[in-house]
């Protein structure tokens, strides 16, 4: 029964609250609010986004998150097969959006963050991860990105704002001369982004919960393969394994 | 068997929602109230506030003919009503026309209008049975404002004074 529950539960997870989540934070993830009129504006995913949802689809198999090699198997009911492959579709429409979200909508930030976002995405390529640390690292790229977009870049371009922060805002506009106009939106854009980035952490450590709530397809194979064996050949490996052990220490 | 069913109504569900998300970032709805008479149009059920049409014509019959427009664009926020769109585009003719000169920039708006009309009339040819205006078919209003966008040397032919709106 216990067994049957968790099936059923993993199934809901993999097929409607994973996908829901990935897909609300696509939704969310280029929607602005007009400070003028208060009216929605959608912005699609730049170019450039996609190319950083590439990365972190690739760090996220580095990192274990992603198992496609466990998920899609010709073994597996094609059903199955499919609703994983749209999870991952979703995962990374939603990489995309999430970053879509953090980046300044265009002039010299957008470029500053982005080569930021690439730097930091392509020198993790090259470290080593598993998932929890590569949730950490994320966490902090996203909450840095939305600190300096919503808070820093936002209070100096703001028309609400004090004289001398908009001082500050004229003077850097003026020496960089213009390249960094940005687009004022009003405050539910910040609290909007923040849901987004939230809601999508949350759905990937629940990404995490998921994939380590079973163990991986060669350990099945090799319990399984191991109970096939002679209780001498038992005995052999489980010494090999505490030597092995043993050696390690 | 449920495992198999939680699959396809997830599956079916989450598209459902993928496809309405695609549907937002295409239409880009400004309101909640674009949103719903844009899902009025795509599922069929569209229709134009009759009372502010109404309202619209009477308007334009006074040759008010801005405030007829905005009262035609309450009656069809979508822009899919062939007829409301001819009778825009007649109002910018109407307000456009002069006898010395035609008004460039409202007939450019007059001919985008009608373009919608006709685009949203494919299947056969728009005419508005109204006894008040002289051109009836979408097709003659086009040819009319266009030709007021022309320029030409009977521009400079001073009986053209002469010529009468329709």
């Amino acid at each position: 029964m216990t067994e049957t529950n968790r099936s059923r539960n993993r199934a809901l997870v993999d097929s409607v609250v994973l996908p829901f989540l990935f897909l609300t934070v696509a939704l969310l993830g280029g929607l602005r609010i007009s400070a003028e009129s208060g009216t929605f504006i959608f912005v699609a995913p730049p170019l450039v986004t996609l190319l950083l949802a590439v990365l972190s689809m690739l760090l996220f198999v580095r990192g274990g998150l992603l198992r496609f090699h466990e998920w899609v198997r010709s073994d597996f009911p094609p059903l199955t097969n499919v609703a994983h492959i749209w999870m991952f579709v979703t995962i990374f429409f939603a990489s995309a959006q999430a970053f879509n979200s953090v980046l300044p909508e265009r002039g010299l930030f957008h470029w500053l963050f982005s080569f930021f976002f690439l730097w930091t995405l392509w020198n993790n390529q090259f470290s080593s991860f598993d998932a929890r640390r590569l949730l950490r690292s994320l966490t902090v790229l996203f909450g840095t990105a939305f600190v300096l977009k919503y808070l820093l870049l936002a209070s100096l371009y703001s028309s609400e704002a004090g004289w001398l922060k908009r001082l500050a805002g004229a003077l850097l506009q003026g020496v960089t001369l213009g390249t960094l106009d940005a687009p004022t939106f009003a405050m539910a854009t910040g609290y909007i982004a923040f849901f987004t980035l939230a809601l999508y952490v949350a759905g990937l450590i629940l990404l995490a919960f998921a994939v380590n709530s079973e163990p991986p397809a060669v350990t099945k194979t090799l319990v399984g393969e191991y109970r096939q064996l002679s209780a001498a050949e038992r005995l052999a490996v489980r010494e090999a394994i505490l030597d092995d052990a043993g050696d390690e220490d | 068997m449920q495992f198999k069913l939680i699959q396809l109504v997830g599956l079916g569900f989450t598209i459902a929602y993928a496809a309405f998300i695609v549907w937002l970032y295409a239409t880009e709805p400004r309101t909640f109230k674009e949103v719903t008479t844009g899902a009025e149009v795509a599922a069929g059920t569209y229709e134009i506030n009759q009372e502010n049409f109404n309202f619209a014509l009477s308007l334009f019959r006074r040759e008010q003919f801005r405030a007829a427009r905005d009262e035609w664009q309450r009656a069809d926020p979508a822009q899919r009503d062939a007829r409301t769109q001819f009778y825009i585009a007649y109002s910018f003719y109407r307000q456009g026309w002069g006898r010395v000169y035609f008004d460039q920039e409202l007939f450019k708006q007059g001919v985008e209008a009608v373009n919608r009309a006709i685009a949203l009339s494919s299947t056969s040819p728009l005419t508005i049975d109204d006894p008040d205006l002289q051109i009836h078919s979408a097709a003659e209003l086009k040819v009319e404002l266009e030709q007021g966008l022309e320029h030409s040397w009977s521009d400079v032919n001073p009986l053209k004074v002469l010529r009468t709106r329709k």
